[in-house]
């Protein structure tokens, strides 16, 4: 180990900058994790989804759904089987999503994708594992055997449940949703703004 | 393996490599950084209106231009064509359809003319042109009737409005009810614009920055659709009697407490109560605001339109849109849920029809124990049973939708009142009795409003001919200065 460190060890003479550029980096770096709320996508909160604004319009149909008293994103759209999936699934789907987002390749309507559509209907069946009881629906299918018609999605019949029909990046606007809390500390506009 | 020095110090250039890549690195991070600032400030500019709009502006024209959806339907107030059994927004005259009010109110302006009232967008022409305004009154009145009452109260305080009189304000309020009644402009957030509410709610303990936006899609309504009442004989200021509960015998005992009398009775010298509108108290006992569903849910229920899916603004009675309204959560046809709506509003009806004949007979034969000679001390137990049966009678009959709201929290309150004028007209009867009166007392012909306003010598005619005139003096004066006013605005 120690071998490797002093193996990358700049010039003696070039010692100061290198200290004071790999800081600047280090610097940037947390300053990303700050105004990307990086730390929230670790969590369940709802309101981590809405980090970015093209999610409003699931948020909002969402929280005037009858699921929001129950469940949040999370519930549905996150395998719920065992933390490793879970937070496996979190960050192949975030990737995905940072990407689209960074570079502005959101459609106009997002739909769900197969991997996401498989997940939300076995979280369907995790909670309603009672009213498929002993029904033929109450047998798992995914994407691929859907489309050859061998079973459905909940969705399929329940479409409006829970994001509603109309769901385009414009379908809600002034939706009231929580806004994203400003990247600047409180004390700092305080001594910014003093009142 | 060779250090990275001894590698410099022989080929210098690796050492450029280096620098040059890492200020590649650190320009990346910053694009990168930069490009999340820019989609955080997105957000701004995507969900606010196009056009900033200033505090305390009262023309909803204004607030329509930035909200070209929501402006549209909330136009649609402006409709009288949609009449229920009960209610709607067509203008019913309700003393012609229930004439035994116009005994019940004797003594009071509501016996010249009740009608059931139209969309927002009638609020000032409806409270202008009512037979009830335009004799000497405080401006208390106007609170709940224009956006422009939150801007004048800004500029004089709340205690210095109720202090003045209506004809006072009469200019200044223009702008029938409408947006600024309910949002800020800054964040659109719904918003209480009116003191007794907030004033209401700070008694009771409650913190108002707390409350969440579910309760708000009650509350922006209960700012008027509340029983209140004026405070003190000069001061006039609008207060809420929610101190001891929002019950129909806590609001009671409360005015008692404070000894509130709204007239004193022409025919059986009560010292009555006058329920205003407690739509919203009585609303908080019924099933579906148990069940956490609020006014807005049913009264302004979400429309979509072209791919945008928004709040319809047309304030209505849900009968209007049942599937809008009603079959979000319930799936019964449209037929069914009416017959569902009705048939409560029917029985509570019926119950409320009899709640007014006994209490119409109550105030009659309370008028001839009078007028044969009982004394204060004989009567006064009978005038405090009629004062609170007249008064759970109107807190019912007055409240717009209670019959529908909550009709079990109805039926309650019309029982207690039927047996409190029942029990009345029992302790009249003996009093009857002792002055040698014989009973039954005969009853006047109130089968229509005329007959009931000429049995009480009312020149209805000359009341409306006041109004007519007062209509042709004033208003064009106050139209003008107003007009005047507004161009002033930027």
């Amino acid at each position: 180990m120690k071998k490797i460190i002093s193996s990358i060890l700049p010039p003696k003479n070039w010692r100061g900058p290198v200290i004071i550029a790999s800081a600047v980096i280090t610097g940037l770096f947390l300053l990303i994790l700050r105004i990307s709320n990086a730390f929230s996508y670790l969590s369940d909160d709802p309101r981590a989804c809405i980090n970015c604004h093209v999610m409003t319009t699931e948020y909002a149909s969402w929280q005037r759904s009858s699921h929001a008293r129950v469940a949040a994103c999370n519930d549905c759209h996150v395998p719920q089987s065992n933390p490793i999936s879970k937070y496996a699934f979190k960050a192949s789907d975030g990737l995905r999503h940072s990407f689209m987002f960074t570079f502005r390749l959101e459609p106009q309507v997002i739909q769900i994708k197969e991997a996401g559509a498989n997940v939300v209907q076995l979280n369907c069946m995790r909670c309603h594992e009672n009213q498929l009881h002993r029904t033929y629906l109450s047998k798992t299918i995914d994407l691929e055997e859907r489309d050859a018609g061998i079973g459905r999605f909940c969705w399929d019949c329940h479409r409006e449940t829970p994001h509603g029909r109309v769901k385009s990046l414009s379908a809600y606007p002034y939706a009231r949703v929580p806004v994203l809390e400003p990247a600047v500390p409180e004390w700092l506009q305080d001594l910014s703004n003093p009142k | 393996m060779r250090r990275l020095q001894d590698i410099i110090s022989e080929k210098p250039w690796v050492g450029w490599v280096l620098f040059l890549s890492t200020l590649v690195i650190v320009f990346l991070i910053g694009v990168f950084g930069a490009s999340i600032v820019e989609r955080r400030a997105e957000t701004r500019f995507l969900f606010n209106a196009s056009k900033p709009i200033k505090e305390f502006e009262p023309r909803n024209e204004v607030w329509g231009d930035a909200f070209p959806r929501e402006w549209e339907t909330y136009l649609h107030t402006i409709d009288t064509t949609f009449a229920t059994k009960y209610g709607g927004n067509a203008s019913i005259d309700m003393l012609e359809r229930y004439p035994n009010l116009v005994i019940l109110w004797a003594g009071y302006a509501f016996a010249k003319g009740y009608n059931q009232g139209r969309g927002h967008l009638h609020a000032i022409e409806d409270v202008r042109n009512s037979l009830r305004t335009g004799q000497p009154q405080p401006a208390t009145c106007w609170t709940c009737k224009s956006p422009d009452v939150p801007r004048v109260m800004n500029k004089i305080g709340p205690a210095e409005f109720y202090k003045k009189t209506w004809a006072d304000l009469g200019p200044e309020i223009k702008n029938p009810i409408g947006c600024a009644d309910c949002h800020d402009p800054k964040t659109l957030n719904l918003t209480i614009t009116r003191p007794a509410l907030i004033e209401a709610l700070e008694r009771q303990g409650k913190n108002v920055k707390k409350i969440s936006h579910q309760e708000m899609r009650s509350l922006v309504c209960a700012q008027c659709h509340v029983e209140y009442y004026f405070k003190g004989k000069e001061a006039k200021y609008l207060t809420f009697p929610w101190d001891d509960g929002i019950t129909a015998e806590k609001i009671e005992a409360y005015y008692d407490s404070v000894e509130h009398v709204d007239f004193v009775h022409y025919l059986s010298k009560t010292p009555i109560l006058k329920a205003q509108h407690p739509d919203w108290e009585i609303a908080q006992f019924g099933i579906h605001s148990e069940r956490g569903v609020t006014c807005v849910d049913c009264h302004m229920p979400y429309k979509s339109e072209g791919g945008v899916k928004f709040t319809n603004h047309q304030i209505v009675s849900p009968v209007m849109y049942i599937s809008s309204a009603c079959q979000v959560c319930h799936r019964q046809d449209e037929q069914v849920l009416l017959k569902n709506i009705y048939d409560r509003q029917d029985k509570v009806r019926q119950l409320t029809g009899t709640a007014e004949e006994i209490l119409v007979k109550a105030h009659i034969e309370a008028k001839t124990a009078w007028d044969n000679g009982a004394a204060e001390d004989e009567m006064k137990e009978v005038m405090t049973l009629i004062r609170h049966a007249q008064w759970r009678w109107d807190f019912v009959a007055a409240s717009h939708g209670a019959s529908f709201h909550a009709p079990i929290e109805c039926a309650r309150i019309l029982a207690t009142s039927i047996q409190k004028s029942e029990e009345a007209r029992g302790l009249l009867a003996a009093i009857l009795t002792k002055h040698g009166v014989k009973l039954p007392i005969k009853m006047p012909d109130l089968s229509t409003k005329a007959e009931a306003q000429s049995y009480l010598g009312f020149d209805i005619v000359k009341f409306t001919k006041e109004k007519a005139q007062f209509r042709k003096e004033k208003i064009p004066e106050w139209d003008k200065q107003a007009e005047e006013r507004e161009k002033n605005y930027k």
